[in-house]
């Protein structure tokens, strides 16, 4: 190979190099941010196809409906616990803030937060949608068309 | 110089794999999905009547007529909007439309829970406003028919035929498009079958 | 009483106009008829006067409470203030796809009367494709989405009101803004599209659509600006930024839009990186559409977007792929014959500005990877996921780094030669006092040193530094600061308009304050030297709202100011909306959100302390106006004088091989 030649190749590997080294940093930087959903029963069964669980400590979005009379709020500081329910187990939730405007008992919200021991997800973030008529898409489609229990009748199963 | 023309097709290609996404993404909305309960009799329950206490219905009531069940409530302004054409429905078609009330458990009005002869008083000025298309309201005061019917929110409509059966779910309002596109023909066709 | 029927007449009309505009110049041109090729503009005109006339009937509807139009019933309400009636006609679906095809037309229109010193052939290739764009558009509002569609004969009485979000001041602007971006990018794709059917790929066409260019990025980099500015007012949550799908989607066309500016530049001075400008072009308009879609289709969900039926999103992916489709199948075929001619030195300014245009693409990348992943991901049966803000946080520091100190030695370099290897000593000199002096700022500042802020804020000095140098060369040159050219101007406006965003987001990432906190009336709390107390929650009614405001004092020093943030109640969508209070000053935000009352009777507030937060928005208002200095520049503004001028040199030029 001519010189010429071989400074091309050289410039080409390194720009090669340079190129699927930035993909692989994008990548990794994008699965490590990649938040999952789960509904509150795919948290303690897994996916139906797959089966796929979160593990404790993983970040995760879980949707479901808030438990009618299982908010419960410290007196003292701003912590609030809830319930989020869907077709079977619950998950609690705690909180430390101000809840959206919307917040309501039997609404469907998505919490944003790390899963914890004992299905309980610490939460950093909690969503309502600023509308009455609207469930989150994810939590429409978890819902559907399947028999439910009013979520205050539900029996907790641990 | 290969290596140069592929590199000015690579746009055009990812594009094309994009808009194969895009594609597929356009009809999996939840919200555009077949309820599973379709083509299935709507499940038992035993209901109040909105106005009148005293007064109960079952699934048999739904039975020998087609008719639009329509979940409301006077929260939901979409819902107000739809009163109107649904009232036309009725009136020219003959069509029988019954609503199933979806109380919210707190009332946005900011004063406390849910208080019945204010709803009433509430829906009566709602219904003389926009007007009336229901043959009777249902309250479904623990959710629970709505919850069995898959309802996500408000406002839908299921069709059922004169043997109870779901024929048809639509989520969002029924206006003269949607009704045009996806509900009149369907309607025609349950109210000639046997 | 037939008003909305006329308001549809008008867009039917100009479905057939966009017709005639895309057919007649070109069948002119190959008859080679002179009358028939210079119809486009009077097509263009008159299409423009008819969606106007609509654009006002529709208006007219609103501000006459005529909710027998089904859209006037969903976003108007006759309690709503004029000023919103007047707002709510772009507030839903089908009226900002009115105002969409308003601007798209007045565009046309602009470049119609602009353009007399462009050959007459390339002139009507261009207003043929914008009405090509126009055909899909106007097919779209009038088959599948007119807001003039009726409800009668039962129509409410009362409408549902305007969505309480977007009853804001913010949001008068913030769409004809960016839309006026997003679509101003449709001249530019004209003119790629027409370059690439002629073949007439040289220099003139980089000259020419440069100030429209410009233009729709101002614009387009005032409106994100201020949508910016809106969320941070209106949702309540302090951010100015969410990494939201559809800011997303107009993210993407300014990165690509700034990134042809730069690129606009090379071809222009110095005939090279042709193919690639012409790339840029196309994305740019591409990117816009894809908003578009994103937006309209609900393939995706996010704050802004529309709810819409499948059928739409339809149609819009179908315009979609033809429009993007056909140009890039055009890219490919015809771009292969440009080759670069010119030579320069490894450390030119054409090396930096390619170096610009490799970091907006690589940026513009991961912005499109970042939104369209969940969707990947869900279609290809893998799960539901959304992308955090981290990602793109992480990535956007690894890419503003190298890019920044670009910014300060590029402008420095000469194009073809090395000049930049003399100055060594100097930028050095200039990195090292950067860094001191933003350390010893962070110190005195008393929040102690951040690894991130004091890299950021660096970075905004380097740049503040090379730019003003810069500044005083060209004074130098011109011994007066009225003479320094417009273009120059431009640069330097728009580059310390980045340092100032760089150095606002910088410091509001690494220093903000941010409390939920529980206060009963009379409480006080003090957040960063600031004492706040609560006075008073009382009641509060609007025109359309009632709600609760909390009246709180903030005391600084020997400063005094008083804070309202209001909590309100639509009633006629019965929802509750956040009305943040602010203090705002250059040094920082205080800003507080009213929540819910415990039953305690104590409230609960979120207050937070945002430094030099008003930084980012000057900054994004910097760039605007640098993109408007650059337009006013003599050389373009010299067209009308000299334009047969122009076109001689420029067929001489294309004549020889």
């Amino acid at each position: 190979m001519s010189p010429r030649r071989k400074q091309r190749l050289a410039v080409i590997i390194l720009i090669l190099m340079g190129v699927s080294s930035a993909i692989g940093l994008v990548m990794f930087s994008l699965k490590e941010n990649m938040d999952f959903f789960f509904t509150p029963s795919e948290v303690h069964q897994g996916k139906k196809d797959g089966g796929m669980k979160p593990k404790i400590g993983q970040r995760i979005r879980i949707g479901g409906m808030v438990v009618e009379g299982s908010v419960s709020r410290d007196p003292e500081t701003l912590k609030v616990s809830f319930d989020l329910i869907d077709t079977g187990p619950m998950v609690k939730v705690i909180y430390e803030g101000s809840l959206p405007d919307l917040f309501r008992e039997g609404q469907g919200i998505i919490a944003l937060g790390v899963l914890k021991d004992g299905y309980v997800l610490e939460a950093q973030e909690v969503l309502a949608k600023h509308d009455e008529n609207y469930m989150p898409p994810e939590v429409a489609e978890a819902v559907k068309g399947i028999k439910h229990v009013k979520p205050s009748k539900q029996v907790y199963i641990p | 110089m290969q290596l140069r023309k592929i590199a000015f097709i690579l746009p055009l290609l990812t594009f094309a794999i994009v808009s194969v996404y895009l594609y597929s993404a356009l009809y999996s909305d939840p919200r555009a999905k077949e309820s599973s309960l379709l083509n299935r009799t709507v499940p038992d329950f035993q209901l109040n009547d909105l106005m009148d206490p005293t007064r109960q219905y079952k699934v048999k009531d739904l039975k020998g007529e087609v008719t639009l069940l329509n979940i409301w409530g006077v929260w939901c302004t979409t819902c107000k909007a739809e009163l109107g054409f649904l009232t036309k429905l009725k009136e020219e078609l003959g069509l029988r439309i019954i609503g199933i009330y979806y109380p919210l458990d707190v009332d946005p009005d900011l004063d406390g829970p849910l208080d019945l002869a204010k709803l009433t008083n509430n829906v009566d000025k709602t219904l003389k406003a926009y007007g009336n298309p229901y043959q009777f309201n249902m309250l479904d005061i623990e959710h629970q028919l709505s919850f069995d019917l898959g309802v996500t929110g408000a406002p839908e409509t299921f069709v059922i035929d004169k043997h109870g059966v779901v024929r048809a779910h639509h989520m969002g309002d029924i206006n003269p498009r949607v009704w045009q596109i996806k509900l009149a023909a369907l309607v025609q066709q349950l109210k000639e079958e046997e | 009483m037939m008003i909305p029927e006329l308001g549809h007449i008008f867009l039917v009309i100009g479905f057939a106009l966009s017709l005639l505009l895309a057919v007649v110049p070109l069948v002119g041109l190959r008859m080679q008829d002179a009358q028939l090729t210079q119809t486009g503009p009077l097509f263009a005109t008159l299409l423009f006067a008819v969606t106007l006339l609509s654009f006002l009937c529709l208006t007219y509807a609103f501000l006459t409470d005529d909710f027998s139009v089904l859209y006037v019933a969903n976003n108007s309400n006759s309690q709503l203030p004029y000023y919103y009636k007047i707002t709510a006609v772009w507030g839903g679906h089908e009226g900002s796809f009115l105002l969409w095809l308003l601007i798209l037309s007045g565009w046309t229109v602009a470049f119609s009367w602009l353009s007399d010193h462009l050959p007459a052939d390339y002139r009507a290739r261009i207003l043929a494709v914008l009405g090509w764009v126009s055909i899909g558009f106007y097919l779209f509002i009038t088959i599948l989405s007119s807001p003039f569609e009726r409800t009668l004969p039962y129509f409410p009485v009362d409408g549902a009101d305007l969505n309480p979000l977007l009853q804001d001041p913010g949001m008068i602007i913030h769409p004809p803004l960016l839309y006026m971006g997003y679509v101003g990018f449709a001249v530019v794709f004209a003119f790629a599209m027409a370059a690439l059917m002629t073949g007439r790929l040289d220099a003139s066409w980089a000259k020419w659509s440069r100030p429209w260019t410009l233009a729709a990025w101002a614009f387009l980099t005032l409106g994100i600006t201020i949508g910016s500015w809106w969320a941070y007012n209106e949702l309540g949550w302090g951010g100015w930024w969410f990494w939201d799908p559809v800011e997303n989607a107009s993210f993407m066309p300014w990165l690509v839009g700034t990134a042809l500016l730069h690129s606009l530049a090379v071809t222009d001075q110095r005939g090279a990186f042709k193919a690639w400008t012409v790339l840029l072009a196309i994305s740019a308009f591409s990117l816009s559409l894809l908003g578009t879609f994103l937006v309209r289709s609900g393939v995706i969900v996010s704050v802004h977007a529309f709810a819409t039926d499948p059928g739409r999103g339809l149609f819009i992916l179908v315009l979609l792929a033809l429009v993007i489709g056909i140009s890039l199948t055009y890219f490919a075929a015809r771009a292969d014959n440009l080759r670069h001619t010119t030579k320069f030195h490894f450390l030119s300014r054409e090396v930096a500005l390619w170096l610009n245009n490799v970091f907006f693409s690589a940026a513009t990348l991961i912005v499109l990877l970042g939104t369209l992943m969940p969707l990947f991901y869900k279609e290809s049966g893998l799960g539901t996921i959304s992308i955090g803000e981290p990602f793109f946080n992480e990535m956007f520091t690894y890419l503003v780094v190298p890019f920044a100190i670009l910014l300060g030695i590029g402008p420095l370099m000469r194009w073809k030669k090395n000049g930049i290897s003399k100055k060594t000593a100097m930028l050095l000199l200039v990195a090292v006092a950067s860094v001191v002096l933003s350390y010893a700022w962070l110190l005195l500042r008393g929040q102690g040193i951040e690894g991130l802020a004091l890299l950021g804020v660096s970075l905004a000095v380097w740049v503040f530094a090379l730019t003003g140098f810069q500044l005083f060369r060209f004074f130098q040159q011109t011994g007066s600061l009225v003479k320094i050219k417009r273009s120059h101007w431009a640069m330097l406006v728009g580059h310390f308009g980045f340092a100032a965003a760089v150095l606002g987001i910088s410091m509001t990432m690494n220093y903000s304050d941010e409390r939920d906190v529980r206060m009963l009336v009379g409480d006080v709390v003090n957040i960063q030297g600031i004492d706040l107390k609560l006075n008073a929650v009382r009641d509060l009614n609007g025109p359309n709202y009632s709600g609760l405001v909390a009246d709180i004092t903030a005391i600084q020093g020997n400063a005094k100011y008083s804070i309202l943030a209001e909590k309100r109640f639509y009633k006629a969508r019965g929802m509750i909306m956040t009305e943040a209070g602010v203090h705002a000053n250059l040094a920082r935000d205080v800003y507080v959100a009213l929540g819910e009352q415990l039953d305690s009777g104590s409230w609960v507030l979120r207050i937070y302390y945002k430094p030099l937060i008003r930084w980012i928005w000057l900054g994004g208002i910097l760039i605007a106006l640098a993109g408007f200095i650059a337009i006013l520049d003599p050389r373009y503004r010299r067209w009308k004088v000299k334009s047969r001028a122009t076109v001689s040199t420029v067929e001489a030029e294309h004549a020889t091989p």
